[in-house]
């Protein structure tokens, strides 16, 4: 280590979170690889080595001998405050070189709060923030991740998105990458090359006119740039790679336990949730692979805790059989399983029974809405009735502990549905103390969680109007004095950060300036309460003369070109408007595994997409 | 059932891990080595697992031990050689003894203290701490779970020496350990801080614990 560094890691929180040298991390021979590539996750060290994705790519990246990937985490202020006086410029974990060093700089892009980091890690690492600054082949700044679905409000900075998984388009890339840098192609070349694989979007090749009335106008390829950006996605779980090994941290982290992903996409269509429409076709792992995969993990990095991860995990469809090839070996071995994700109407009495054995944590559940007439608009096929069931069957096994969760700003919403979350909540405790098999002499607590909704490109809601902080501030307001329990315990997502990542989430390149000028001002960790303050995004909004409720609180007319119009996700926007037109009308739509809805997805031709499925047997 | 005790070092990236991360990377190594440990048998079993005197945060570990009760027995070798490839850069076990003394037997801590201080010569580092550790009364504050307390350093300075280091001074110190009386080489620091009115840099190594008589921790 850098004995610089080391000096001053004695005087910073969580040193462990800046050595590297955990266990499984990958150190290779700088001068036997070619690509040297820099994953960065743009929050701090314990919330990024949570993260599965990073842990996937990183272990697959390394399996190439000529790729060596290493993790770059953003460092929190007191060693920002640190490095910066000290100018030591932001490094990479595993061999400590600064990463000015390296063919790519890689940013996963998780949430619309964290692009001031990403603009912040470049600006420590001593790197030229926008695409045309840095005119060598190397460092390629590029990103992928579930926010690069929208990639316009960050395009001047990102020289290449990856759309949709990485698994397969990384590698490509950087294979591409391998063959231009060998033959000392420009930059420009490379990208060029580059744009022609499927997944890939080279923003600088793409130029932008706009209406007068701000919308816009046109939005054209050059260079011979595809029209239309079609993401990447992986049909054969089974077959796909899958670490058999995690770097295993040495501090502790958030998330802290081996991870197994049970399937990708879901086959709910929920009105608001945007992952559950970019990730479809729902594809599955079969019990057997995710049962050795389970297995490999807990024996390669001695954590006694898996967790099985999905959007909805009670709607795998062998969960059962799944349980029972874990429970085999995770009791012998004195490892739990823990199932996130559970559907109110997912829980049985069976399911219960076998995450029993394991350890007993709060049950969280989210109805997302407190009305049934709200539930249907958001398409969140949950009943009154299941969930009073699901809390029976929960509180006659002897949870006393549950955690809901909410959205306030829902379109259509009144203030009749924000007491109605209050009242099903009341529902709940009650429902506790008439239960004649709940345990006996303790008390319920109903925790309640309040985000508040921000309407995300790709979903039937893109073109919605955000609710104002005002509007949110009121119905924050409404619920709180809606409650009337000492059993409920309330809390809500602040409304500012909200309308922030509303802004950014469909955003176009007109933000960029407004990221540049905010990393100026010192904005980072946006995502953080303690660091987020709206009058300086407020006063740098004004700065840059763009109005950011424009972006938030605008209706959006169904013909509008939208900033992320060019990216296709195979989901069709004639399925977005029907979706949203049967919003307005409460009624719902099934999932994929009653009825096919014809969203388009099944152009990618795989996982429930061509499965028989009951409406068709 | 037969206790042991497992000796290794805490070096390198790992002087960074806290004592509680340093009890869960243990837990994970154990349960990854599949040594034949003794588990709790609560509701969430975990291997049993007891440090006689946690190192700070920072401070380098020549000879840290850690108990643990094996089911059955094994060769010291095959311990070492199972434990290590589970454990984190810095991590090494060095050996296995049959514990001799009881935690509780812990008196005393052998420190070397690397000292240098920002635009200072290394000689003139040297005479600052001597001519502190030389005054009758070196009375430090220190944070204890009660509260703030004043200790008086001198009294339990027990022996040190200075060593010809060149780049730095070395001084090596045995200071009072345990859960009866601990003191922390921080607290050496903050004296010359004091008196000397030097900001001093520390690169902590503890060598060896002693008992009572002075004579090594086993």
């Amino acid at each position: 280590m850098n004995p610089e560094i080391e000096t001053i890691l004695m005087k910073v929180q969580k040193p462990g979170r800046y050595t590297g040298g955990e266990l499984n991390s990958i150190i290779k021979e700088k001068s036997e690889v070619e690509v040297r590539f820099a994953f960065c996750f743009p929050d701090v060290y314990e919330v990024g080595m949570s993260h599965l994705g990073m842990k996937i790519l990183y272990s697959q990246l390394n399996t190439k001998p000529y790729v060596w990937c290493e993790r770059v985490f953003a460092p929190w202020v007191d060693m920002e405050e640190l490095m910066r006086e000290k100018d030591i410029k932001l490094y990479a974990l595993e061999s400590g070189d600064p990463i000015t060093e390296f063919d790519f700089i890689g940013f996963t892009l998780q949430y619309e709060l964290s692009y001031t980091n990403v603009l912040n890690m470049l600006d420590l690492a001593g790197i030229p923030l926008r695409s045309e600054e840095r005119t060598g082949l190397w460092p390629l700044v590029v990103a992928g991740g579930p926010c690069a679905c929208n990639p316009e409000p960050i395009a001047d900075f990102i020289d290449l998105f990856f759309i949709g998984e990485g698994e397969e388009v990384d590698a490509e890339v950087i294979e591409l990458y391998r063959e231009y840098k060998k033959r000392n192609a420009t930059k420009q070349e490379f990208l060029r090359a580059a744009a022609q694989i499927e997944g890939v979007y080279v923003p600088s090749l793409y130029r932008v006119e706009y209406q007068e009335d701000g919308t816009i106008a046109s939005f054209t390829p050059t260079q011979g740039a595809p029209s239309k950006i079609k993401k990447r996605l992986i049909m054969d779980l089974d077959n796909l790679y899958f670490p058999d090994n995690f770097v295993v941290p040495s501090i502790e982290i958030v998330h802290d336990r081996a991870v197994a992903e049970i399937f990708r996409g879901c086959i709910r269509g929920c009105r608001f949730c945007q992952a559950g429409f970019l990730y479809r076709p729902v594809r599955e792992k079969s019990p057997e692979t995710i049962d050795r995969q389970c297995h490999d993990l807990c024996c390669n990095t001695g954590y006694d805790e898996v967790s099985l991860s999905s959007l909805s995990s009670s709607d795998y469809s062998n969960i059962q059989e799944l349980l029972e090839k874990l429970l085999d070996w995770s009791q012998k071995e004195k490892v739990s399983i823990s199932l996130p994700s559970l559907r109110v109407d997912g829980f049985s009495d069976e399911l219960m029974s076998k995450l029993k054995t394991v350890r007993r944590s709060g049950l969280t559940f989210a109805p997302e809405a407190g009305t049934q007439r709200l539930r249907n608009v958001i398409n969140k096929n949950v009943t009154e009735e299941e969930l009073m069931q699901t809390c029976n069957t929960a509180f006659g096994g002897g949870w006393t502990t549950v955690k809901l969760y909410f959205m306030i700003g829902l379109p259509t919403e009144t203030m009749d549905d924000v007491a109605g979350i209050a009242q099903l909540a009341q529902k709940v405790v009650n429902a506790y103390y008439s239960n004649p098999n709940k345990p006996k002499g303790k008390a319920v607590r109903v925790t309640v969680s309040a985000s508040s909704f921000v309407p995300k490109p790709f979903t039937p809601f893109q073109w919605e109007p955000q609710d104002t902080i005002d509007t949110l501030h009121q119905k924050q307001k409404h619920l709180r004095d809606s409650i009337t329990s000492k059993k409920i315990n309330c809390n809500w997502h602040d409304a500012d950060t909200s309308f922030l990542e509303g802004v950014f989430a469909r955003g176009d390149r007109r933000l960029c300036q407004v990221l540049e000028l905010a990393q100026k001002r010192g904005c980072h960790f946006d995502g953080w309460s303690d660091f987020f303050h709206l009058s300086d995004w407020l006063e740098i909004f004004e700065e840059c003369g763009i109005d950011p409720a424009f972006y938030a609180n605008r209706r959006r007319s169904f013909d509008e070109l939208l900033p992320w119009d060019h990216i296709d996700y195979g989901v069709t926007k004639e399925f977005f408007i029907q979706e949203c037109k049967k919003a307005y009308d409460s009624a719902t739509t099934g999932n994929c595994r009653e009825i096919c809805s014809h969203c388009g997805a099944a152009c990618w031709k795989g996982g429930i997409c061509v499965e028989k499925r009951s409406d068709l047997v | 059932m037969k206790n042991v005790r497992i000796w290794f070092e805490k070096d390198g990236p790992a002087r960074f891990i806290s004592h509680l991360d340093l009890v869960r990377c243990m837990t994970r190594g154990v349960h990854r080595s599949r040594l034949p440990i003794w588990y709790t048998e609560g509701f969430n079993p975990h291997p049993f697992l007891t440090f006689p005197l946690p190192l700070s945060l920072g401070v380098r570990g020549r000879h840290e031990a850690m108990d643990v009760k094996l089911l059955e027995d094994m060769p010291e070798q095959e311990i070492i050689e199972r434990m290590n490839p589970c454990l984190p850069e810095g991590i090494r076990v060095l050996s296995v003894t049959e514990p001799v003394m009881k935690p509780g037997r812990i008196c005393y801590a052998l420190y070397e203290l690397r000292l240098t201080a920002q635009g200072v010569a290394a000689g003139q580092v040297e005479d600052t701490v001597k001519r502190v550790l030389a005054l009758p009364d070196i009375v430090v504050p220190k944070k204890t779970k009660a509260g703030v307390k004043e200790v008086d350093i001198k009294e339990n300075l027990c022996r040190y020496e200075f060593l010809a280091l060149g780049d730095c001074a070395g001084l090596r110190v045995t200071l009072p350990a345990g859960s009866v009386n601990n003191v922390n080489p921080q607290l050496l620091l903050d004296a010359v801080k004091k008196y000397g009115e030097l900001e001093l840099l520390c690169d902590a190594t503890r060598l060896e614990l002693y008992n009572e008589e002075v004579e090594p921790f086993c």
